[in-house]
């Protein structure tokens, strides 16, 4: 029976993975652009989640390596004329060492300090760039990649990384270091006394999640063609992330997936209404931590015991 | 050298504001392990009520500051007693995530009612200048930050540390258990301490807005201001507090003056991440 | 309708969340007496004090104070009533002096007016502290501590005292003298219960000793009554 369904899970998975891999082929121009959003969030938010859901990090700074990513991309390619997807993995290389110095400072902070600190990073970021003249200040840089580049390539790299991103995390918490964070999850110090590195889980999938967001970030600002520090950096990225990941479920590798969807669909109801929509996700948010703060699949794991992608071995 | 005298001053009196717009979330944090995301935006929230009445009424800012203080305290009461309240516990992330929530809503709420428009709570204290000796100005609209806001600080420090309420509040967030043992209905204690913590950042508000321009999304820089002058000053200590305004004052007035003027906030925010770095608890903090 | 039976408790279940704590438990205690509750750890002596206290309140069952209907109450109404608990491991505030701590006590508006009393009360009861009374209350040694909870408790001018392990992590000459203070607490008039894992001391000092195990009530009566064999078996569950 349980073999069953687990057939059933995985063979729904698959048609599901292999129907948004192909939507430049059946899809609208519209569908293309909602799928390739949906990938994009969908990678940043596994992230996020990797972070706050089981490392216990809580990052309202992952605006660092957006910008740092889509900025490296469009200086590359605007100045250099580097090839674009060269330009993609160096933003993430980028993040990675930013993440590595910024984990000298905020790594030697707990809790509420972390987050403030990561925030402030972001800031620092957003005013050094804004008043950076190499980068042409406050006016921003465009993305010129030396040869032109179809809206499906960028769709297939949003959609490798989007998919890559929640295999990743699922591979990540099946390895020991895994197993080590989902002990940490639950008691930090009783865990450092069995040997779990607490530090170095931590550090990894700081780094881990840097890179990610920088190679995302890339892919969707050669998308946009256009960055400015002001919305690159902005804390509105990790807003956008927060809510996805606590109104889908945090803790689980699905969550993320429910709740980039959902941001996904009512931004584009919303896309008028801006300020409302982001007045209503707030509103929502606030909701389910209050009433349901594991979220949607949170809640549905813990009452229906319904895990679809579970990291735990048997 | 010129000029050093006179930015010192304003750094001196600047940072009796940044001291004020700091009490509030250092008075969270250090009773009910809450950081306040909300903090800023609360404060400005004060400063488009205090010009929404000060226009109404054609009266001066600080006047509408007699019905800014209760209705700050209310709110933050109301806030804490219904809403964080609930998510209090063993975990950080709740709280920090519904102030987080509860931040975005009244930055946007702000958004839609009084459009994105710089305001200002312009009166004509704004330019006035008081002379001292022959090189310097005491602008005085820096004086009445500077006074207003010691006034505060030490009217709340005398009440925390010499009344029943007061008292009840330090208990609570020593040992809540322990506290309700005592008869002190911790609900209803954790929720006047956010109501006081939220009037002085009204207060403060009101002040930001007279001497700054405030737009709806202004609130998160002052958040972290507060911030960083509760890092470098340390918690629980109303000498700190003032050390820390102080300093981070000191550090952004010199370093515009050093750098240019688009570095302020830069260096500010360099010197709050070097002490979180190498001293977390702040430098006039308990370690 | 006020009687003299101090506490009457009458078999009540406790619960914390899904865990069934306290079975069926029913207790009664009079006006002026000392009971002493005796059990190991995780037998719900701690479980009951802070019921009766009105930290929980129980499923089924009642309490009732001097006649009155407790059950439902939380803290801080049933010591504006008159209960008061000196909870577990003393729980003083760190960071307030001994005498802020005790002015704590009188918190409830009633022992607020008479505080002065009460203080002058404390003080003649316990010196200690009043030599003391304007260090911070985490410079205090144990039994110090244990001192100013049990005073800081009496600053409410309780009829019930309710005594959570007082004896716990004290040397046995500190605990002499805490328990002589007890018996002058009690000659004031107080009604007092005490909960210990210290079977000896306690059955000393009672009037009436009960045996908790598991959540229920094995064994009762009067130290008299009750020999040593009977405590051990009964508080081993032999």
């Amino acid at each position: 029976m349980a073999d069953r369904f687990t057939r059933v899970k995985w063979t729904v998975l698959a048609l599901l993975a292999a129907g948004l891999g192909t939507v430049p082929v059946w899809g609208s121009d519209y569908a293309i652009l909602f799928f390739m959003l949906f990938c994009i969030y969908l990678a940043m938010a596994q992230m996020w989640n990797l972070l706050a859901g089981y490392s216990g990090l809580i990052s309202l700074g992952q605006q660092s390596f957006v910008g740092l990513g889509g900025y490296t991309v469009a200086v590359l390619s605007s100045y250099y004329g580097i090839n674009i997807w060269i330009g993609v993995v160096l933003g993430g290389l980028a993040s990675v060492l930013l993440a590595l110095f910024m984990s000298l400072f905020i790594f030697r902070m707990k809790g509420v300090y972390f987050a403030i600190g990561t925030w402030i990073f972001a800031e620092a970021l957003l005013v050094w760039f804004s008043n950076w003249a190499y980068v042409k200040y406050g006016s921003g840089l465009f993305i010129k990649p030396t040869n032109e580049i179809s809206m499906a390539t960028i769709y297939y790299a949003a959609f490798v990384v989007g998919v890559g991103s929640v295999v990743l995390v699922y591979m990540l918490l099946r390895s020991r270091l895994g197993l080590g964070l989902m002990a940490m999850r639950d008691d930090d110090q009783v865990s450092a006394t069995l040997g779990v590195e607490v530090f170095r889980s931590k550090l990894y999938c700081f780094l881990i999640s840097a890179f990610v967001t920088g190679i995302v970030a890339g892919i969707f600002y050669i998308f946009q063609i256009f960055i400015q520090p002001y919305k690159a950096f902005a804390i509105d990225w990790t807003v956008k992330l927060v809510f996805m990941v606590i109104i889908g479920g945090i803790g689980t590798i699905e969550g993320p997936i429910v709740g980039a969807l959902i941001y996904v669909l009512l931004s584009q109801f919303m896309a008028e209404y801006f300020s409302v929509s982001m007045l209503v996700l707030g509103g929502i948010a606030i909701v389910v931590i209050l009433l349901a703060p594991k979220g949607i699949m949170g809640t549905l794991q813990e009452k229906l015991g319904f895990e679809i992608l579970s990291p735990r071995r048997y | 050298m010129e000029g050093l005298a006179q930015d010192i001053l304003n750094a001196l009196l600047l940072g009796g504001l940044y001291a004020i717009v700091a009490i509030g979330l250092s008075t969270i944090f250090g009773i009910v392990r809450l950081v306040n995301l909300a903090h800023g935006d609360l404060m400005i929230l004060a400063a488009y009520l205090s010009l929404f009445m000060a226009s109404a009424l054609g009266v001066s800012p600080l006047l509408t500051l007699v019905a800014i203080i209760p209705i700050m305290f209310v709110i933050g009461y109301v806030l804490q007693r219904f809403l964080l309240n609930r998510v209090l516990g063993a975990e950080m992330e709740p709280p920090l995530l519904v102030a987080f929530g509860v931040s975005i809503i009244l930055q946007n709420f702000m958004l839609m009612t009084f459009t994105p428009d710089a305001r200002s709570l312009m009166s004509d204290l704004s330019l006035m200048t008081f002379p001292l000796g022959s090189n310097l100005n005491i602008p005085i609209l820096y004086l009445i930050d500077f006074c207003i806001a010691v006034a505060v600080i030490i009217g709340q420090h005398y009440f925390l540390q010499n009344t029943y309420m007061g008292r009840g509040i330090r208990a609570a967030s020593d040992d809540k258990y322990a506290a309700e043992l005592m008869g002190i209905n911790t609900r209803n204690t954790y929720a006047v301490a956010m109501g006081i913590a939220i009037m002085t950042a009204g207060v403060a508000g009101v002040l930001v807005g007279m001497t700054f321009t405030f737009y709806p999304h202004s609130g998160p820089q002052y958040l972290i201001i507060a911030f960083g002058v509760v890092v470098i000053g340390g918690l629980g200590s109303m000498k700190g507090t003032f050390a820390g305004g102080l300093i981070l004052a000191l550090a952004q007035i010199l370093g515009a003056r050093v750098f240019g003027p688009g570095y302020q906030l830069l260096c500010g925010y360099i010197v709050l991440l070097i002490v979180l770095a190498v001293r977390p608890q702040g430098i006039l903090g308990r370690g | 309708m006020p009687s003299d039976t101090a506490l009457d408790i009458e078999r009540i279940n406790v619960f914390y969340d899904d865990f069934h704590a306290l079975w069926d438990i029913s207790l009664k205690v009079d006006k002026g007496q000392i009971v002493s509750i005796i059990g190991s750890n995780g037998s719900g002596k701690s479980t009951l004090l802070n019921t009766i206290a009105g930290q929980l309140n129980p499923k089924t069952g009642a309490i009732a104070y001097f006649g009155e209907a407790i059950s439902d109450l939380a803290s801080h109404e049933t010591v504006a009533r008159g209960i008061a608990l000196v909870p577990e491991g003393r729980r003083v505030f760190p960071r307030l002096t001994v005498f802020e701590n005790l002015l704590m006590g009188s918190y409830p508006p009633k022992a607020r007016k008479n505080r002065e009393q009460s203080l002058e009360n404390i003080y003649e009861l316990f010196p200690r502290l009043k030599e003391r009374r304007n260090q911070m209350a985490d410079t205090l040694s144990g039994g110090e501590q244990q001192m100013l909870a049990i005073g800081r408790a009496l600053m409410s001018q309780p009829k019930v005292l309710l005594c959570d392990e007082i004896s716990l992590g004290l040397a046995p000459i500190v605990i002499k003298d805490i328990y002589q203070k007890i018996k002058q607490i009690n000659a004031m008039g107080l009604t007092i219960i005490l909960v210990e894992q210290d079977i000896t001391r306690s059955l000393k000092a009672a009037d009436r000793a009960y045996v908790m195990l598991e959540g229920k009530i094995v064994l009762e009566g009067a130290p008299s009554e009750l020999t040593e064999e009977r405590v051990k078996e009964a508080y081993f569950g032999i």
